[in-house]
Formats: C-alpha cells, sequence, structure tokens
C-alpha cells in the first residue's frame, strides 16, 4: 500500500515538474471562469495584448471600471448585454458583439480563474513543488 | 479497519487515476497527431521526457548507462514490447495511444543511443535523408550521436522556453480550446508582434517602446482616436536598502497608459514617504505588482526600474580616484 502512496506522489510531483512549464499561454491572458462551466460554457480567455494594442489601460481599468484583478469583476452575459464591462466595446459597434460566443468563450474546460504567466503563479507552483518533496 | 482500508484504496485509486488522467491531457495536449513518422528524438521530447528526463517512478534515466543496462541485456524486443503494451509503472506507448509502434522505436532506439550504447546510434534516424543512404555515413554518424547524448542532458538554457515556444496561437498555446471553432478564428500574437519592439521577457515586445515609436497608437478613449493621454512628467526616485541602485520611477510612461485612479490612492498613497514598497510584496503582486508580472514588464528586469546608481557609491569612488 506504501508503494501505491509513494508511486501516486511520485506521479504527482513528475506531473509538477512537467505541469508549470505546459500552458504557453501568452503573457497577460487572463482565463476568467467565474460563472461559465456551471452555465455550460466554456471558460473565457481575455488576451491583454491583443486589446492594450487598439487600447490605453486606462480606457477599460478607469472609464469602465475593470478590477485589476483576475475575475474581480464578476462579470455575467447580463451585464455584457446592458453595456458594461467588455459590453461597452462588444456591442456590435465598436467591436464584434455578443452574438460570436466562441471568441470569447474558447479556453479549455476544467481551467481555473487565472492570470497565465504571472510571477506570483510561478512563485506558487515552487511552493507546491517544495511541499511534494517534502513529503 | 476494513472500511477506512477500503476508503483509503480509493483515495489512493483517485489520486492516481486523476494523476495519469492528467498525465495523458498533458500529452495529449502536446503530441499532435502527424502523420509523418516522427524521430525518436521527437518522440523523447514531448512524451518519455515526463519520466525519463529526471528517472521517476523507476524509469531509466536518458543518459545512464547503468539505468539502461539491465533493461538492454532483455533485447530490444523486450524493450519494445514493454513500450508498447506497458510494463510496471510504463504506461502503454507512454499513456499516448496516438503515438505510432514504428515511432515508440525509434524513441526507445534513441533513448538507447543517448545512454551510451554504441550499437543504436547508426539505428537512430536523425533525418529521413540519412534513411536513404544506410552504411554509407557510418562513421559520420558517430558524432552527431555522441552530440545526441551530450546535448540533451546538458543543453544550455534547459528550463527556458525556446524561441519556436514564444507567442504561440491560441490553438496550441494549452489554455484555448482547440475544438472550438472560435479559437482558430482569433489572431495569433506572433502576426501583431512582428513589426513592434522586442524585449526579452512578457510577451517579447517592448510596449513602452512601441507606444514612443508610434509602431502602435492604442486609443485614451473607447470611441475616439483623436483623445489625448494627460501625461505627468515627474520622476520619483526611492532609495533603497542594499547595493542595489535607487529606483527611479518615471510618471511619465505610466500615464501615457494609465489613468491617475489607476494607482492614486488604492495602491499607491500619494505622500512622499506614505508607501511601504518591497520586493517581496511585488513578487506577490502587489504595489507595482499588481501589473509587473502579470501584464507589464516582470521583475527580472531589475534595471529598468533600478536604474539609478548610488550616490554614495559615486562618493567613494571619487575619493579612491582623489
Amino acid at each position: 500500500m506504501s508503494n501505491i502512496t509513494k508511486n501516486s506522489l511520485k506521479i504527482l510531483f513528475a506531473m509538477l515538474l512537467i505541469a508549470p512549464s505546459m500552458p504557453q499561454a501568452e503573457y497577460g491572458d487572463v482565463l476568467i471562469n467565474n460563472y461559465s462551466e456551471a452555465a455550460g460554457m466554456r471558460p473565457v480567455v481575455f488576451p491583454h495584448w491583443f486589446h492594450r494594442i487598439r487600447f490605453r489601460c486606462k480606457v477599460c481599468h478607469a472609464d469602465l471600471g475593470f478590477q485589476m484583478k483576475a475575475g474581480g469583476n464578476q462579470i455575467n452575459m447580463l451585464k455584457i448585454i446592458d453595456g458594461e464591462y467588455c459590453g461597452a466595446c462588444h456591442n456590435g459597434e465598436v467591436a464584434w458583439s455578443v452574438e460570436s460566443c466562441d471568441l470569447c468563450h474558447s479556453g479549455m474546460p476544467g481551467q481555473p480563474t487565472q492570470v497565465h504567466q504571472s510571477t506570483a503563479s510561478k512563485l506558487a507552483t515552487g511552493s507546491k513543488k517544495k511541499k511534494a518533496e517534502a513529503e | 479497519m476494513i472500511r477506512q482500508a477500503a476508503q483509503l484504496a480509493r483515495f489512493h485509486y483517485a489520486v492516481k487515476l486523476s494523476a495519469v488522467s492528467s498525465l495523458l491531457l498533458v500529452i495529449a495536449a502536446t503530441v499532435n497527431a502527424a502523420s509523418e513518422i516522427r524521430t525518436g528524438k521527437q518522440v523523447y521530447d514531448v512524451a518519455c521526457v515526463a519520466c525519463h528526463a529526471s528517472g521517476v517512478l523507476q524509469a531509466p534515466k536518458l543518459g545512464d548507462q547503468q539505468d539502461w543496462r539491465k533493461r538492454e541485456q532483455q533485447g530490444f524486443e523486450v524493450l519494445l514490447n514493454h513500450a508498447l503494451k506497458g510494463f510496471k509503472n510504463m504506461p502503454a506507448k507512454a499513456g499516448n495511444p496516438t503515438i505510432k509502434d514504428k515511432e515508440i522505436e525509434n524513441a526507445i532506439k534513441y533513448m538507447l543511443a543517448s545512454s551510451g550504447f554504441e550499437q543504436y546510434v547508426s539505428k537512430i534516424d536523425p533525418d529521413p535523408a540519412a534513411k536513404q543512404t544506410p552504411g554509407g555515413n557510418k562513421s559520420a554518424d558517430k558524432k552527431p550521436s555522441q552530440k545526441i547524448g551530450i546535448s540533451s542532458v546538458n543543453s544550455f538554457n534547459r528550463l527556458m522556453k525556446s524561441s519556436a515556444e514564444w507567442n504561440l496561437p491560441p490553438a496550441e498555446d494549452g489554455i484555448h480550446d482547440p475544438e472550438n471553432g472560435g479559437t482558430h478564428m482569433l489572431q495569433p500574437p506572433k502576426q501583431s508582434f512582428e513589426s513592434l519592439s522586442s524585449s526579452k521577457n512578457g510577451n517579447r515586445v517592448d510596449w513602452v517602446k512601441a507606444l514612443e515609436n508610434n509602431e502602435i497608437s492604442p486609443r485614451y478613449d473607447r470611441l475616439s482616436d483623436d483623445v489625448k493621454p494627460i501625461v505627468m512628467d515627474l520622476n520619483i526616485v526611492r532609495e533603497v536598502k542594499g547595493s542595489m541602485p535607487d529606483v527611479v520611477y518615471p510618471h511619465k510612461q505610466h500615464t501615457e497608459w494609465l489613468d491617475c485612479s489607476n494607482c492614486h490612492p488604492a495602491i499607491f498613497i500619494p505622500q512622499k514617504g506614505a508607501n511601504q514598497i518591497s520586493m517581496a510584496a511585488i513578487l506577490l503582486g502587489q504595489k507595482c505588482g499588481v501589473c509587473h508580472g502579470k501584464v507589464a514588464f516582470p521583475v527580472s528586469e531589475c534595471r529598468r526600474c533600478h536604474s539609478k546608481e548610488k550616490p554614495l557609491k559615486a562618493a567613494t569612488e571619487n575619493k579612491q580616484a582623489d
């Protein structure tokens, strides 16, 4: 039995070793899965890089009231259709409208809300690794 | 007691199952169902590497001849059979049924050749061109094989992303679902970044330079191209402890992008000496770390902030000169 425990721990450890390097997401890509998957949709991927080529941070983070925290805005489709948050531009005038569901809801299912490639997330994986090693 | 044991067993099974299934996911995501037969190294790099690089689960380690000797003595056929059908901790085909039998064969030959078994050196085919002239380049084969052994074990920047792994198209980046139709309509980052000033970190784009050089012209207003940002040109120098150069914080570059209210007063109190900032806080995503390390350049670019040499150092240097 202890052998099984050891082996499963080792598998987990091997996973941790390769898992952090796995997603090659673009720096600043935000995965938002507050409500999506529970509602039967793929999670949302928000690409910072794409938007910052077209808008300065101020437009979304000051004018539109986006908090600078992944998943910190409790955005839902109702708000978007009412012209709040993403809906301020994704209304068929400034940018394509909400009908193109799968352009935003394009994330691989099963992922948690997070900013990809962030320094903090890399550090967190490091501590998990250490924990696994200690066990 | 029995119930406990059953629970424990179920837990282990669940752990193992979840580990194996996520391992499968990881592998499935990396290995594309390519129609061509891949070389041993190619297969090793996406599948075998998970265990055979570090030697976990008693997997023989690449480059370690001791590890491989007993296995090799059983004969190649046995090794191949184990790899194809699974043996002890080795899952069948490394847990990925899309890998072809021939590719598994190539991978084993590659691992043996890289672990000091010279007889396999001539059997690995580095590229299809070499296949056409077997025997003809036997002596020429020997040198590259030694290189393979060395380069895979002691390669430089082993844990760093190679340039081929930067700015991947959405369908290959591991967070977008390639089965989602919309994923393939999204713009690949490389396409946009090609014409922009490059940097060594983050998106590999120097966003400040890109803006300065008018390579991009992001709107300051949601609807209008004509609204100009309210730029404030004021440098704040923060003296830091230790030997690092002092920090020069430029309001100019920040106000090009941001509004005062983005930072003040929630993140930084607009008053001299009122803000405690440490690298630890920044690394954890507070203070400067709200953006730097997430969307703005990460802290690994020390000298972009710590840019002002300490006057103390200059003074001692002057003294020495005197």
